[in-house]
């Protein structure tokens, strides 16, 4: 038994070592056998970890580590809250997410984004609160919804109470993302919410 | 055959702290999680299955044992502990409460405990959106409750929150290594 182990071992560090190199090398080489395929983490007996796990960002970026070490003192602007799907070698945009059809921005719990302080998006007033955060995927732009139905599960947002939308466009990027990523990006008067997965991204401007 | 499976899963891990290749966020080795009371709600929601409002979640990162002895070693007795890991672990009450024989308002609070051996003190205080426990603020408590620890005979490898019913509303269950902490709270 211990043998067969050591042998496997032995496979999957040779294995960790090939993926290094690929990641070294250009874009030409760049894969998406990255991808690793994971069924099921290990058990606990109250609660599994997902298999897409809970992220959260803030804005201004990091902002809980710099309230930590005093660097800042003025409140959060804003912080999102999502799942994070992971690739695993499927082709996710124009695929996995139908283009037309709703995507929940995550997995599990739907994304929730939280305003801390007015904001401007798009010309339009966003009053501080807590809102879900949807998305539905074009080809060539992304509408990004803000939504009421707080404390949902992402596969069944209620779309009547859907408060405003935006469409932004899309571009492809110059990395894959294996796991869904939201992080906010500083901009003159505010900050962009990038989302991105695979090889696309969208960014929201939020002006405050 | 438990070792090969935990190698595997060793293994996983290890690929999958890998496998984000640029300047954006990796995956968190100690992901987030949330739980609800009722537990589930979001999917109760979906499936028309809630009987009630949302009452309480909690957010928290899930820290591994990865082998290491956690009470008494990793996180020490008497001192302030984060529940957690990276960002504070926040709990959020959609109405008001009762832990201990104080009321707690709704709204949204940072959760800490002081475990010993036998009990722990679990902390709420109001210094929301902060990292850790280091710089933690006992002027901004608003309870401190003593809560019982128990002995489990099954080791929890990731740290885990889940809420249980009780006669008086429910129970916080804090699980890790081979302890688990209950915090009453009462919704009478």
């Amino acid at each position: 038994m211990i043998k067969l182990a050591s042998i496997f071992v032995i496979c999957c560090i040779f294995f960790i070592s090939c993926t290094d190199r690929n990641e070294n090398n250009s874009d030409q080489t760049k894969k998406k056998s990255d991808t690793t395929i994971v069924h099921a983490p290990s058990a606990n007996p109250y609660a599994a970890i997902d298999l897409s796990p809970m992220d959260m960002s803030y804005f201004p970026v990091n902002y809980s580590q710099k309230k930590m070490t005093h660097d800042i003192t003025t409140p959060p602007v804003m912080r999102v809250i999502y799942s994070r799907p992971h690739r695993q070698g499927r082709t996710i945009f124009g695929n996995l997410l139908k283009y037309g059809e709703r995507w929940r921005l995550g997995a599990n719990e739907a994304s929730e984004i939280e305003f801390f302080q007015n904001v401007t998006i798009q010309d339009k007033k966003v009053n501080a609160g807590r809102y879900i955060i949807y998305c539905t995927p074009f080809q060539d732009k992304w509408t990004i919804i803000l939504n009421n139905d707080l404390y949902t599960w992402g596969l069944k947002i209620d779309s009547t109470k859907d408060l405003m939308q935006f469409d932004i466009p899309v571009k492809k990027t110059s990395v894959d993302f294996e796991y869904f990523t939201m992080v906010f990006q500083p901009i003159t008067n505010g900050a962009e919410l990038v989302m991105a997965w695979d090889d696309t991204e969208g960014r929201l401007p939020i002006n405050f | 055959m438990k070792q090969i499976t935990l190698l595997i899963l060793l293994i996983i891990s290890v690929l999958m702290g890998k496998s984000q290749s640029n300047n954006l966020p990796p995956v968190d080795k100690s992901p987030m999680d949330m739980c609800y009371y009722p537990n589930n709600y979001p999917v109760l929601k979906i499936q028309d299955k809630a009987t009630e409002p949302a009452v309480a979640r909690v957010i928290y990162s899930r820290p591994q044992k990865n082998g290491r002895l956690i009470f008494g070693d990793l996180v020490e007795y008497g001192k302030v502990w984060r529940l957690g890991a990276n960002e504070a672990t926040e709990i959020e009450f959609f109405r008001s409460v009762k832990i201990g024989d104080k009321k707690v308002e709704k709204g949204r609070y940072t959760l800490y405990a002081i475990p010993a051996e036998d009990t722990w003190t679990i902390i709420l205080n109001k210094d929301n959106d902060t990292w850790g426990a280091f710089k933690y603020d006992e002027q901004k408590d608003v309870l401190r409750t003593s809560v019982p620890v128990q002995k489990l005979t099954e080791g929890v490898e990731a740290l885990a929150m889940t809420f249980e019913k009780s006669d008086s509303g429910c129970n916080l269950i804090i699980a890790w290594d081979n302890i688990k902490a209950s915090l009453p709270i009462n919704l009478k």
